[in-house]
């Protein structure tokens, strides 16, 4: 193979001793110059506070994200398959490279240890050249992307400092496969090595100064992650609120604010800053970084102010498509609940909605602020079973279940397809919100109060199993409870439909149903086949432009269904636009604060929209008739 | 220590019509306890209140004219009470359950070493008076133990002001010695709420529409609706979002919660939005043409009905009940 | 300004009502208890006016042991410190024996203003404050949404029927009861929590206040109102159900 190569391989010969000194000298002002700001970064990193949970087991998990997403670049290219291709290209070729670059210096220094000669030498040449070409590449596409293409996310001001970094990389590749096409001992050789060479010592320095100081610091963010998809940390001790001033910051938090690539992949699927709000996932995350340049880790001064805006994290649906999609492990939400906690735990933030939103629940059991009287209706109406053991399931009814007139038909038709499943199951008397819109605005006060209330419950009635309609109580009630106790098993209605879909009958008609993911039942309990499987048995699947891992949010979660009037566009209408332009006659939600969202939308945009049912309702159209008490 | 002592409030030189009801009620304890009754009022000048109030089946009417009772103090009110009763003696002093009664009655009884029995809603054998507990979800019964004399505040419309009948009943007067330092509050004129544009969170009436409207142009039709009523237009939030109608006026979670004495619902499902909004209404009227509406839950009168034949006849009918 | 503001725990609105055995009041062993709404707006008040104009915010409250998690809450909201006249036998006692047994708590303080909510959420007898003005010998004034401090004394908002509202002005020291609706309430907080935490309470006994429980009105029975809630639907032609609903509003509602 190697005599097909039509080139030579070059490399300069031993180098006089003036020319290793200012190598040498160069070099050491390089690595200061890089030390000069990374040496702060890092210290800054390290003075935040201890994460508390943290733990370094499960060390293979650890490992398996490390090799998926650093080595393999998996997220990279899974979500951008084309740039994140071009991007794991320079990736590789830098990995590929480290051992060029090494062996690069020592010849500098006329210590070289790889040898053109030598078998070794000769292969792993040829083997960075077929790198150094898909690098050189990779980058040359990524910087057409960048210059002519540009994406919408990438921002609207040219970044002259990306392309100089993309110029610096192409030209290093240029310079090394060059030197292949170079008679050996020609001049030519010498000054391609010094070429070459001081690419690299300008390349150093500016990688703490750019984005591009993600090259050393992603790799051991993805590494220590918290693990688990949009963790809420514990808080730690009487005097943590959460993130209110520098001195709260995290070293993960910190890590991470660091860490940041400015790719805009959080911003592009946010729905808020698809919106017209002002949050933006990115500048939250490039905001913490400024703040902790200008204030540091120990400081006082409040996060939200001068680097955020207050409004910012209050606007975030919590549906996770950020922190799902960030190539560079940062967790976004951990970071929004974070500050929102900052600002609700110490009594900072006033908002009219969100304080009545606090305050029926401190008081009532219901985030709507019904009577629980309406809730005993409904369930007498019903004829639900009230819990007591016996049953094999707890049905848990939340609170649009309870008391939403369209949650209860959602209810009422679930219950059905169970009584002719013959499963049993009972209600519970005393139901109290998860907490799910307090725990996701930051209220820990009120979201404990609630979970130990509701734990409680569980614990008297000895509830083993609970399904619900609602992926946010399922999500609640499995994740965020085990701060204060343990939790029953819970599973979503899609998961128990799924399961039992041979028994249930078919339509005879196949109509067209749009099936939307909910966010907290897709991005957050990794559930997209089984709420499908039950739509597919219902009738004929049909995919939203954006789906699965990619939906786009219905913008009621994060508590912002309780926070009154968005600025700017609805989210609800967006996505109710796109699930409309899919041309299915029925929309299928499997959350009913998704469904309640479409139900304004699609009333809001007139016309002939299509019809909207949950999963239940669905399978529940195709059961034979049954005297079972009508909904409402 | 006898009789029944009823006082009753003017409003620009008239007697209320929750003093009348009043009346009623110390009318049907006079039956039960069959003592006197006898109707007070205050004022600076109460010949023509006094002259209105002896024109019906009262025993006496007595006038408490003082320079200091001209405008409502409750220091003044409470003082000359005070004098009254101590030198009455009665053994019931019966009230309209106003504002006014509320902000000095209870200080009068405490005077007297009494507790008032406030905001009764039925006299009956004993007697024994009926009130509200928890918000209306229990009734009390209760009873006056111990000497001196019972207070007790009537709610308004428990009691028919057109019960009670005519009559000639002879005036008697009271001077109260009342001191200008006495009177230790200084009331203001009364006033409105300034002008806003769109207060739907103190209207008294609200009428809101939905989308069984159907199309902008057929507004004017819940419009007229409104203004015969006198209410406050509202809307459900796909009328605000088709800017049908501004935002200000959209009822719902994310709009306004409101808590009128009427909420009329018109061409309005009830989507859990909107329901959040308005469940505080005293009264749900609700006008649509789909008897499965949720809506109608929790209605305390519904319409089931096409609104373009029932709003226009209910504005005709108000317009008709307001002549 | 030093203020003591009266609170109530009260049974949750979405209280369940049973009555109990002897006919006299509601099973309270299954009920969960709160602070009676327009007491918190009282406390609202009395926080921001200590916001503006500095002072001490005393909250006084009297029952059992359990009015110790309402008296908390109010102190997480930022009052300063509490009073709870510990007793439990608030039945036996009516308005005037228990404001006696509130003033005999708040006159060691002698504060510049006194403050109560409107009216209790479960009795409702709504003078609770205004005896509490005559026993201490303050002018006082009902029905306040908003407290302004002018020179010497207070200016206040008092509502008056239909959309009216008067101002008064009332000289220091003085007494108020406060409606509900007339400033924003504040949410409660962890940090707040937290801080209550070393707050002082100090518990006083009626026996050690040397009021006695007695009552010249007594609740002799209660009973759930025969009108439960229902939906009447109105039936006929379009004249018909609306001739039936202007009859209903005017003379039912009397909202005409």
């Amino acid at each position: 193979m190697m005599v097909l190569m039509p080139f030579t391989l070059a490399e300069p010969a031993a180098f006089p001793v003036l020319e290793r000194i200012v190598f040498a000298g160069l070099a050491i002002a390089s690595g200061a110059l890089f030390w000069r700001r990374f040496g702060p970064i890092l210290h800054r990193i390290l003075q935040s506070r201890k994460d508390a949970d943290f733990r370094l087991a499960p060390f293979g998990r650890r490992m398996w994200e490390f090799v998926s997403q650093v080595l393999c670049q998996s997220k990279v290219i899974r979500q951008r398959p084309l740039p994140g291709l071009a991007h794991a290209f320079v990736f590789w070729g830098f990995c590929a490279f480290a051992l060029v670059t090494l062996n690069h210096c020592a010849v500098g220094l006329g210590v070289g240890f790889l040898s053109p000669d030598g078998f070794f030498g000769r292969f792993y040449f040829y083997f960075a050249a077929v790198f150094a070409l898909a690098c050189a590449l990779g980058i040359l596409g990524l910087f057409i992307r960048r210059f002519f293409v540009r994406p919408r996310w990438l921002g609207a001001k040219l970044s002259w400092e990306s392309g100089f970094i993309a110029f610096l990389i192409f030209f290093l590749m240029v310079t090394y496969l060059a030197a292949f096409f170079v008679p050996g001992g020609s001049p030519a050789i010498a000054a391609l090595w010094w070429l070459h060479t001081l690419t690299l010592l300008v390349f150093l320095p500016i990688i703490p100064h750019t984005k591009h100081l993600h090259l050393v610091l992603s790799p051991a963010t993805v590494f220590l992650s918290r693990g688990s998809f949009s963790r809420i940390p514990p808080l730690a001790g009487d005097e943590d609120f959460g993130l209110v001033a520098g001195a709260d910051l995290t070293r993960l938090v910190s890590l991470q604010a660091y860490s940041c690539v400015e790719c805009g992949r959080c911003t592009e699927h946010c729905p808020a800053a698809n919106t017209g709000k002002t949050l933006n996932p990115k500048e939250i995350i490039l905001g913490l970084r400024s703040y902790l340049n200008e204030f540091g880790p120990a400081s006082a001064e409040p996060l939200l102010g001068k680097h955020n805006p207050p409004i910012a994290p209050f606007q975030c649906t919590s549906c996770g498509s950020c922190e799902f999609q960030c190539p560079v492990g940062i967790e976004h939400l951990p970071i929004l609940v974070g500050l929102r906690r900052g600002a609700v735990n110490t009594g900072a933030w006033e908002d009219d909605h969100g304080a009545k939103l606090f305050l029926t629940l401190e008081r009532g059991s219901n985030a709507l602020g019904l009577q629980t009287s309406e809730r005993d209706k409904f369930i007498q109406k019903q004829q639900f079973p009230i819990f007591d053991g016996t049953q094999e399931y707890c049905l848990w009814l939340g609170c649009m279940g309870g008391y939403d007139p369209k949650g209860r038909e959602i209810v009422a038709d679930f219950a059905s397809v169970m009584r002719y499943l013959g499963t049993s199951f009972g209600v519970l008397h005393k139901e109290k919100c998860t907490g799910d819109p307090v725990r996701r605005l930051g209220n820990d006060l009120l979201f404990q109060q609630l979970a130990e209330a509701n734990l409680e419950a569980l614990t008297q009635n000895k509830v083993k199993k609970i399904v619900t309609i609602c992926p946010h109580c399922v999500r609640t009630i499995q994740e965020d409870w085990k701060e204060y106790g343990t939790p029953p098993e819970v599973e979503h209605h899609s998961e128990f439909m799924a399961r039992h879909l041979s028994q249930l009958p078919k339509p005879s008609q196949q109509e067209s149903i749009a099936y939307h993911d909910p966010c907290y039942l897709g991005r957050y309990r990794n559930v997209y086949a089984e709420p499908r499987a039950v739509v597919e048995h219902a009738g004929q699947l049909v995919e939203a432009e954006r789906h699965g891992e990619r939906s786009f949010c219905c913008g009621a979660g994060g508590g912002l269904a309780f926070l009154g009037e968005e600025t700017g566009e609805r989210v609800s209408h967006v996505r109710a636009r796109e699930l409309v332009a899919t041309g299915a006659k029925t929309i299928g939600t499997a959350c009913p604060f998704c469904n309640s969202m479409f139900r304004d939308a699609l009333a809001a945009s007139g016309g002939n929209a299509p019809q909207l049912l949950d999963i239940a309702q669905l399978t529940a159209r195709s059961l034979p008739q049954q005297d079972a008490p009508s909904a409402s | 220590m006898s009789g029944i002592l009823v006082v009753l409030e003017d409003r620009d030189g008239r007697i209320g019509r929750i003093s009348w009801e009043a009346v009623a009620a110390a009318l049907q304890l006079a039956s039960t306890v069959s003592q006197p009754v006898h109707a007070v009022v205050f004022g600076a000048d109460t010949s023509a209140v006094a002259a209105e109030a002896a024109a019906r089946a009262v025993n006496s009417v007595l006038r408490v004219d003082h320079a200091l009772l001209k405008t409502y103090s409750s220091d003044g009110y409470t003082h000359a009470l005070e004098q009254l009763i101590r030198a009455r003696q009665p053994e019931y002093v019966v009230f309209p359950h106003t504002y006014q009664v509320r902000d000095f009655a209870p200080a009068l009884a405490a005077r007297l070493g009494q507790s008032l029995i406030g905001d009764v809603i039925s006299i009956g054998g004993g007697p024994v008076f009926t009130r509200l507990l928890m918000q209306g979800r229990l009734t009390g019964a209760y009873r006056h133990s111990g000497g001196g004399p019972c207070f007790v505040s009537v709610q308004s419309g428990a009691f028919r002001s057109d019960s009670v009948p005519g009559g000639a009943a002879p005036i008697e007067s009271f001077v109260p010695t009342l001191d200008t330092a006495q009177i230790r509050t200084r009331t203001g004129e009364p006033f409105r709420a300034g002008a806003q544009t769109v207060d739907l969170g103190s209207a008294q009436l609200i009428v809101s529409v939905g989308r069984g409207i159907k199309e902008a142009e057929n507004l004017p039709l819940v419009q007229d609706l409104a203004t015969a009523l006198g209410a406050e237009l509202g809307a459900s939030r796909p009328i605000c979002d088709s800017g049908w109608l501004p935002m200000e006026r959209q009822v719902g979670s994310s709009g306004q919660t409101v808590a009128p004495k009427v909420y009329i619902a018109v061409g309005i499902s009830g989507a859990i939005q909107h329901l959040v909004g308005m469940k505080g209404s005293q009264c749900i009227v609700a006008i649509n043409k789909d008897p499965d509406a949720p809506i109608f839950e929790v209605a305390d009168y519904g319409i089931v009905g096409d609104l373009f034949e029932v709003v226009p006849a209910l504005t005709a009918a108000v317009k008709a009940a307001k002549q | 300004m030093k203020i003591v503001v009266a609170i109530k725990q009260v049974p949750e609105r979405d209280a369940p009502v049973r009555i109990d055995a002897a006919g006299r009041w509601i099973e309270e062993a299954d009920l969960q208890w709160a602070l009676n709404e327009s007491d918190a707006y009282a406390l609202e008040e009395a926080l921001q006016l200590k916001e503006q104009h500095g002072g001490e915010v005393i909250v006084l409250s009297a029952g059992p042991e359990r009015v110790g998690s309402t008296i908390r809450e109010a102190l997480a909201k930022g009052a300063d410190r509490a009073i709870h006249v510990d007793c439990d036998d608030l039945g036996q006692r009516d308005a005037l024996a228990v404001a006696r047994l509130l003033s005999a708590a708040i006159q060691p303080d002698s504060p510049d203003l006194v403050l109560t909510g409107l009216q209790s959420d479960d009795l409702g007898y709504g003078q609770t404050g205004v005896i509490l003005a005559e026993l201490l010998g303050l002018p006082h004034a009902s029905l306040i949404l908003h407290v302004e401090k002018s020179g010497s004394g207070i200016t206040v908002k008092r509502e008056l029927e239909e959309g009216w509202f008067q101002n008064i002005e009332l000289p220091l020291p003085a007494a108020l009861t406060i409606q509900s609706g007339g400033a924003k309430l504040r949410y409660a907080t962890l940090m707040g929590i937290k801080r209550a935490k070393t707050k002082e309470i100090r518990r006083l006994t009626a026996a050690e206040l040397g009021i006695a429980a007695q009552a010249s009105i007594t609740l002799d029975r209660i009973a759930l109102p025969q009108k439960q809630k229902t939906t009447q639907i109105l039936t006929g032609t379009a004249q018909e159900t609306a001739a039936a609903l202007v009859e209903k509003l005017k003379f039912e509602v009397r909202a005409l």
